[in-house]
């Protein structure tokens, strides 16, 4: 298939642009993750956007609207989303269990309401009920033009609070202990923050799924900080890879035939992962082990030398 | 704020606790101390491990919630002193392998006078470098935090502070993992900061440097031991007792003598 062809059919339009779109926002939004050292906070807000996306088809079938629509799943999806984040969260600080545990346990927990959830919809007879299951592995090829706007839009404006916060965000990663002292709240910046990596898990739920949501903000910060000196460059490039890395990922599976787009998107974010590991000028594996063989054998010569001139 | 108080006078107060306890758990840490930091003094704060050095200072702070007590800074809660405030964590509670730069950490210091949303500018980073240049750290500016030395992190720490201009520093063991240079680096800004009258209060591990740094002490274990000028509490009686040291060992109290 050429990429004319490609371009011009509907469908593969809207699903290069909507993963596209899902990959640089939660990109960007994933370096603070990653920062914080809660990379799988993505996993626990993905796997909990499943009963709140599910909660809110209830509600919405209830009042007699379009429970599948992209703004009723980003509203349940976010609110549960945000409750599991902080409840993970808020074990950690109220008790003495691990962050680790806290996710897992927090993860389990509302996927378990979800599955439970999603039975008794099953069970049920709830108008547009068909398609509930794509939430756990996703299907792109579904993208309609107004759940490619809500994306956009509802990314566009986590990426517009993340830049307006940015100095707090900065903050309050680097150091959480001096934002106090400096009279920014903790619990306002967390919030804020926590919110927007929600939005960012949560608006690829329907196009991906949520079960392979994490490695879009997980994977492409991974690989920008192997480049990157400053969190600008790490922001900036970690989107790039996850706008990049998804557009290139679209493609392949649709010019491939008949291959989930979601999985091909991971495994080319993992392809991008495995090269900035080993080739990257700083952090790379492989120079490493270069520079460190050539600073022994330097090493040795000297000493060689020290000991014929002897 | 300009002249060491004289002994014995009432003093204007920096900081006090009042009744301050701070418990991990049912464990107490803290119990009731009444601490007071008279204005233009550099005060250290000595005791053995698990004394409650550092919870101390974070307790004043609000980052540790007290069991029981408050703390004034310059009469008032902390909220309306908070630019007069500037504290100097451990440099171990940060992760150095942060994508950040020297300067952009320094530059953190000016974010409590710009307040919420407002982004630093040539004026701040100007600071930051004023900073960097006295603590010795200015050609090291554009370095990766990651990249640095113990003594180096200790210095960016200090000029993060200092770029604050507080009224009153909070450090906690400011000369932990420091090489000589960087200690010589810390020392000068401390008595720089000592003749400008500027409070200090710095946890402080080496007993044989006190009466170098501190003009007054505090002996902390779990309780306040002692507190006052170095002269008059820093004595091998109040050490004995602050570091639950038999009357027989005195090599160890010789060290400090």
């Amino acid at each position: 298939m050429t990429p004319a062809e490609f371009l011009g059919d509907h469908t593969f339009r809207m699903v290069l642009l909507g993963t596209m779109a899902i990959g640089v926002v939660s990109g960007a939004l994933g370096s603070f993750a990653y920062l914080r050292k809660q990379s799988l906070i993505s996993d626990v807000i993905s796997h909990a956007a499943l009963p709140g996306a599910l909660i809110a088809f209830l509600v919405a079938a209830a009042l007699g609207w379009d429970g599948r629509s992209m703004p009723v799943l980003i509203i349940g999806a976010v609110v549960v989303g945000t409750l599991a984040a902080l409840f993970a969260n808020g074990t950690t600080r109220v008790s003495k269990i691990r962050i680790d545990t806290a996710m897992a346990v927090s993860l389990s927990v509302f996927f378990g309401l979800g599955m439970l959830l999603m039975r008794v919809i099953a069970n049920g007879s709830f108008p547009g009920k068909g398609g509930i299951q794509d939430y756990l592995f996703g299907n792109a090829s579904v993208m309609t033009v107004a759940d490619l706007v809500t994306s956009i839009s509802v990314g566009g404006i986590a990426l517009a609070v993340m830049l307006v916060m940015w100095k707090e965000f900065t903050l309050r990663t680097l150091d959480p202990d001096h934002a106090s002292v400096l009279g920014f709240g903790a619990r306002t910046i967390d919030a804020v923050m926590f919110a927007t990596i929600v939005v960012a898990v949560v608006i690829g739920v329907k196009a991906v799924g949520l079960v392979l949501m994490v490695a879009f903000v997980v994977t492409p910060p991974a690989a920008a900080r192997q480049w990157t000196r400053t969190l600008p460059g790490m922001v900036a490039l970690s989107g790039a890879i996850g706008g990049v890395g998804s557009g290139v990922g679209a493609y392949v599976s649709i010019a491939l035939g008949n291959i989930p787009t979601g999985p091909v998107i991971v495994l080319t974010l993992f392809a991008i992962l495995v090269i900035s590991l080993v080739a990257s000028p700083r952090r790379s594996l492989v120079t490493s082990a270069l520079a460190r063989r050539r600073a022994r054998a330097a090493v040795t010569r000297e000493l060689a030398m020290e000991e014929g001139s002897r | 704020m300009t002249a060491p108080p004289p002994p014995g006078s009432t003093a204007p107060l920096a900081c006090a606790t009042h009744q301050l306890s701070v418990a991990y758990r049912e464990t107490p840490v803290l119990r009731a101390v009444d601490l007071r930091v008279p204005a233009g003094v550099v005060m250290g704060v000595v005791g053995p491990n698990g004394a409650g050095k550092s919870t101390l200072i974070k307790a004043m702070l609000g980052l540790v919630p007290p069991l029981t007590g408050r703390t004034e800074f310059f009469g008032g809660p902390l909220s309306r002193a908070r630019q007069r405030v500037g504290y100097m964590p451990q440099s171990a509670s940060v992760d150095w392998d942060f994508p950040t730069t020297v300067l952009d950490v320094v530059t953190m210091g000016t974010y409590g006078s710009l307040g919420w949303l407002k982004r630093p500018g040539k004026a701040q980073r100007d600071a930051a470098v004023d900073a960097l240049r006295t603590t010795g750290m200015a050609d090291l500016a554009h370095r990766q935090i990651g990249e640095l030395s113990g003594g180096q992190r200790q210095r960016v720490f200090l000029a993060r502070t200092l770029v604050q201009a507080p009224d009153l520093y909070f450090m906690d063991e400011p000369f932990q993992g420091v090489d000589a240079k960087s200690q010589r680096a810390i020392v000068t800004v401390l008595h720089a900061l000592r003749a400008q009258g500027t409070t200090v209060v710095m946890v402080h591990h080496d007993l044989a440097t006190v009466t170098d740094y501190c003009d007054h002490v505090t002996l902390l274990n779990q309780c306040i031991v002692a507190s006052g000028p170095t002269v008059e509490v820093f004595t091998k009686e109040n050490i004995r007792t602050t570091y639950d040291v038999t009357t027989g060992d005195d090599t160890f109290l010789d060290l400090i003598a």
